[in-house]
């Protein structure tokens, strides 16, 4: 099968009669029976239920009441409830664990006729930075060369990577669509938080937890975000914002105004491909006669503690349902109701997912919330507050997605500290609940894919989308 | 009731649960009813599946607000939600979903008694919270069965200033609020099912000194003669350890409904660290003025304002009182009685005896009953007026108008035939028939039995089919006795 990277594209052979949607799935399929074993991107594939669904979507073009997503095959991550399908997010302790509902966004996209074709692996409860904690096994980066596809939706960027599918959702934390994205340059969208409702989502940090996107094209992006997005009944945090028609946002026409940071930009752990890669952008931007304002971020030093206070005290109250009582996994040494508790869940959760359940609950402890939780919680005010008034007076602020390009699997290990430094350039937006995007910039000398991100202020995807694809097309 | 103690001063505190009767739960829609088939109303929101979230149920948030209006409180202008973090199997989120630092209604007060006079308990909050399913140990399959019906229920929990000095205090204030939560219909009130569930901390202090001394927390009471029992027993186990010279330990203590005594459960050094922070899954709800507004709209009268018109204005006593000021809509029936018919104490017997009884019998309500304010007021001026004698007014007839809703008293009296018989010669006529059919009781009487009288007052009544006027039969009775 021909490469596709946007739904147009395949729309226009399914028209022209050049494909049919079981043959489109049927190319799908080929391509992960020939690259899943190696790249491990996908936990389960629903062969069957995918070629009789994209029969009945060839049905509904053919006789013209086909959904917008119709010729969209997508997989998503292991994290949604799908109902009668396994949800496992990459964890032993979900073991025999099936969905009894449908998440929200992805029902939103079955009713346009998107075409699920399998559940992609991740890390352990989105946790982590490199696709390394699950118990399905690492991920890899299809780019080769044993490098990690980022995390923790590494599973769904090499999907999309690797044409296992067009558009993947994952979700967003603190950059676990962007970083993972960044790693194989392919696109990665995070919207703003509230937009899309988060039912059917396994919480991980409730405040932060984002539905995202990655896709080849901008045009898809926006079309999956329209349908995914707006108010849910099952959500009481999600925005009753306006929905606007993101797919149909016009052409970037105007000179705009960008932040740069300079202590980012000339941050210690970057890479100097990335750097390049950057300072090229913003002399592109600057030669087009744009403006661009140079500042500090002021908290550049806390947006990393603030975000593991937070979203660890977050994570241990929402992993507390996982205690071997009522579903999923269970340990067999279990003498009382104490030990079926410590054993059930030391046995069931992995090491990265403990850590911060640890920390988590200790930063919640009595004589600690104060330094630590409420603390976290007024520099997060801070830090929203200093971004919100720079997106006041500027429009975009553009950084590098990630420090570097994709590691070498298992190079982190020893020290989790540089892990947790991968995620310094994403964590600052989702603190700020800012929607955000990384778009393919280039590649290093090695082949391997840059990311760029731009963030935009809260509900102004449609800026954001517009912009993107011009930057895509005369920038990039 | 008096504490023994003479040294030292008892102080409780009260936090008082109470179920909130809504269709469905806090933060779920399914259905929240007592006594179904376990588990059958457990959606994946209640069985905390992952990918659930919460969503308030707005009925509790009114429920709640109400009961702060009827306790006085200062309703929030901002409330939200808080996590309370333990394990337990009938927990199924691994938190509680409740109220820490922004409760729905802040202070209060209920006025209750206290030996002869009332006193003011003043309340520190109300809040709302969610219930948590049930654990039953089962010796048949030798583990713990779970129902998760009863999870994410909504709850009350009306927490008082430790101000109470003494059981009967504890008691009363658990009976007001009991009223008022019946009378308001946000809850059944049933202690024994524990659809209003009660613990107390309770410390001693030396007479006459204000800082509070060590609190012990007692849980698990399910009537309010046991907490009463409760703080007794606490009182004498407390006061015999102080004056030991002994400390008081902080703990929490269970009651033991068979022996009369409280046992430890759980020490401080036990105790959970429940790590309270802002449901992250919440918003914080705002409670507009024009929303508040509209509740007060709706609030009735309360029932110890009722109580105190209906002693005052109405001369009831206070029995009587209490139990009209039990439900509104017996409060609007005695009030819509009493403003056409002026025997207010006889309204009162009606309610409670006869109306109340066939009511209970067949399981109906006031709104439900078919004789109405108007039927209620005639039915009452043809016993006064001496048309009818009480005894058949109150079955007879009281059951005929029942059966025939269109049939005023009157009408119903004169259809049965039923009108007291006052003529005296008449009625003349019968006492002589009866007295001549018992001449052994006529002489045992003259004798000085005079016990008798009643006996004969009855034939009279069943010879004339009920008719006779009681009053002038006694009178001709003994008129023809003494000749």
């Amino acid at each position: 099968m021909k490469s596709y990277h946007s739904l147009s594209q395949v729309r226009s052979d399914i028209a022209s009669g050049t494909i049919t949607c079981v043959e489109l799935v049927q190319g799908y399929l080929s391509n992960i029976t020939s690259k899943n074993t190696d790249l491990n991107a996908l936990s389960e594939v629903y062969e069957e239920e995918a070629l009789v669904q994209a029969a009945e979507v060839q049905e509904k073009i053919n006789n013209g009441s086909a959904g917008r997503l119709a010729g969209m095959v997508i997989t998503i991550k292991d994290v949604y409830c799908h109902n009668g399908h396994t949800l496992q997010s990459a964890s032993k302790i979900l073991d025999g664990f099936k969905s009894q509902f449908t998440a929200t966004p992805i029902q939103r996209l079955l009713d346009e006729d998107a075409i699920i074709i399998g559940r992609n692996n991740c890390d352990e409860f989105a946790m982590g930075s490199s696709n390394e904690n699950s118990v399905y096994g690492p991920v890899k980066n299809a780019v080769g060369k044993n490098k990690v596809p980022g995390g923790s939706s590494g599973g769904s960027a090499v999907a999309v990577q690797a044409e296992m599918c067009l558009v993947s959702i994952g979700s967003d934390t603190g950059g676990s669509v962007r970083q993972p994205a960044s790693f194989c340059g392919v696109i990665g969208f995070k919207p703003t938080y509230g937009r899309i409702s988060r039912h059917g989502l396994t919480a991980y940090a409730s405040s932060f937890d984002c539905v995202g996107v990655l896709a080849h094209s901008v045009e898809d992006t926006a079309l999956v975000l329209e349908i995914a997005a707006g108010p849910d009944e099952y959500d009481h945090t999600v925005s009753t914002t306006n929905v606007p028609a993101y797919s149909k946002a016009p052409e970037w026409a105007e000179k705009f105004s960008v932040v740069s940071f300079e202590n980012i930009n000339s941050h210690e752990a970057i890479d100097s491909a990335v750097k390049q890669s950057v300072d090229r952008v913003f002399d592109k931007i600057e030669t087009l006669g744009n403006r661009i304002h140079k500042v500090d971020f002021t908290y550049l030093n806390y947006v990393l503690p603030t975000y593991y206070i937070l979203t660890t005290a977050e994570a241990s109250a929402n992993l507390s349902r996982f205690d071997g009582v009522k579903y999923g996994y269970r340990t067999e040494n279990a003498k009382d109701l104490d030990s079926m508790y410590r054993k059930t869940r030391t046995e069931g959760f992995g090491e990265e997912v403990v850590k911060r359940i640890l920390l988590g609950t200790y930063v919640l402890s009595e004589g600690f919330y104060d330094a630590y939780y409420t603390k976290a919680q007024k520099v997060r005010r801070l830090i929203r507050d200093e971004m919100k008034s720079l997106l006041e007076n500027n429009d975009f602020i553009i950084m590098p997605t990630a420090p570097t390009p994709a590691f070498d699997l298992n190079s982190h290990d020893r020290n989790p500290l540089e892990m947790y430094l991968e995620d310094i350039f994403t964590v600052q937006a989702s603190l700020a609940g800012l929607p955000c995007i990384s778009i393919p910039n280039g590649t290093d000398e090695n082949g391997l894919p840059i990311g760029i991100q731009v963030i935009c202020n809260s509900f102004e995807e449609e800026k954001l989308l517009s912009f993107s694809k011009y930057l895509k097309e005369h920038i990039l | 009731m008096k504490e023994k103690s003479s040294k030292y001063e008892l102080v409780v505190g009260l936090e008082v649960h109470v179920q909130l009767a809504t269709e469905s739960k806090l933060f779920a829609s399914d259905k929240n009813s007592f006594g179904d088939a376990p588990n059958t109303n457990v959606s994946p929101i209640t069985l905390a599946h992952p990918g659930t979230l919460p969503k308030p149920n707005k009925k509790a948030i009114e429920y709640a607000i109400k009961m702060g209006l009827a306790c006085n409180c200062e309703i929030a202008k901002v409330t939200s939600f808080d996590r309370k973090n333990y394990f337990y199997p009938d927990l199924p989120k691994g938190y509680q979903t409740t109220q820490d630092n922004q409760p729905i209604c802040i202070g209060g007060y209920l006025d209750v008694k206290s030996g002869e006079s009332m006193r003011r308990i003043d309340f520190n909050r109300i809040h709302v919270e969610e219930d948590a399913g049930k654990s039953m140990h089962d010796a048949a399959h030798q583990g713990t069965l779970l129902d998760y019906n009863r999870a994410g229920t909504p709850l009350i929990e009306m927490v008082t200033e430790p101000v109470i000095s003494t059981a009967e205090e504890a008691g009363n204030l658990i009976t007001e609020i009991r009223r008022i939560v019946r009378f308001l219909g946000v809850g059944d009130g049933n202690m024994e099912e524990g659809s209003l569930r009660c613990d107390a901390n309770i410390s001693l202090r030396p007479k006459g000194t204000q800082t509070l001394g060590q609190k012990v927390e007692i849980k698990n009471m399910n009537s309010i003669r046991n907490v009463q029992r409760a703080i007794q027993h606490e009182v004498t186990r407390q006061s015999h350890l102080l004056d030991q010279g002994k400390t008081i330990k902080q703990e929490t203590r269970g009651f033991d409904d068979a022996t009369g005594k409280t046992t430890s459960q759980r020490s401080k050094e036990e105790a959970n660290d429940y790590r309270y922070f802002p449901c992250p899954d919440l918003l914080p709800i705002k409670i507009s003025d024009s929303y508040l507004t509209e509740i007060k709209a709706m609030m009735p009268k309360l029932p110890a304002e009722i109580v105190k018109e209906l002693q005052e204005k109405f001369n009831l006593t206070e029995y009587d009182a209490d139990i009209i000021a039990e439900s509104e809509d017996r409060a609007d029936y005695f009030f819509h009685t009493a403003k056409i018919c002026s025997h207010y104490k006889k309204i009162a017997n009606w309610m409670i005896g006869p109306i109340q009884n066939y009511l209970a019998e067949h399981n109906q309500s006031l709104a439900q009953f078919s004789i109405t304010p108007e039927k209620l007021h005639d039915l009452i001026d043809l016993v006064e007026s001496g048309k009818l004698n009480y005894s058949t007014a109150s079955t007879k007839v009281f059951l005929d108008m029942i059966a025939n809703p269109d049939k005023s008293a009157s009408e119903t009296a004169k259809d049965l035939a039923l009108f007291q018989d006052n003529d005296e010669s008449g009625l003349q006529k019968i006492v002589d028939e009866v007295l001549e059919g018992m001449p052994d009781k006529v002489a045992a009487f003259k004798k000085g039995k005079k016990g008798l009288m009643g006996l004969f007052v009855g034939e009279v009544m069943k010879k004339s089919r009920g008719k006779a006027n009681p009053q002038i039969t006694t009178k001709l009775l003994n008129e023809t006795l003494s000749k």
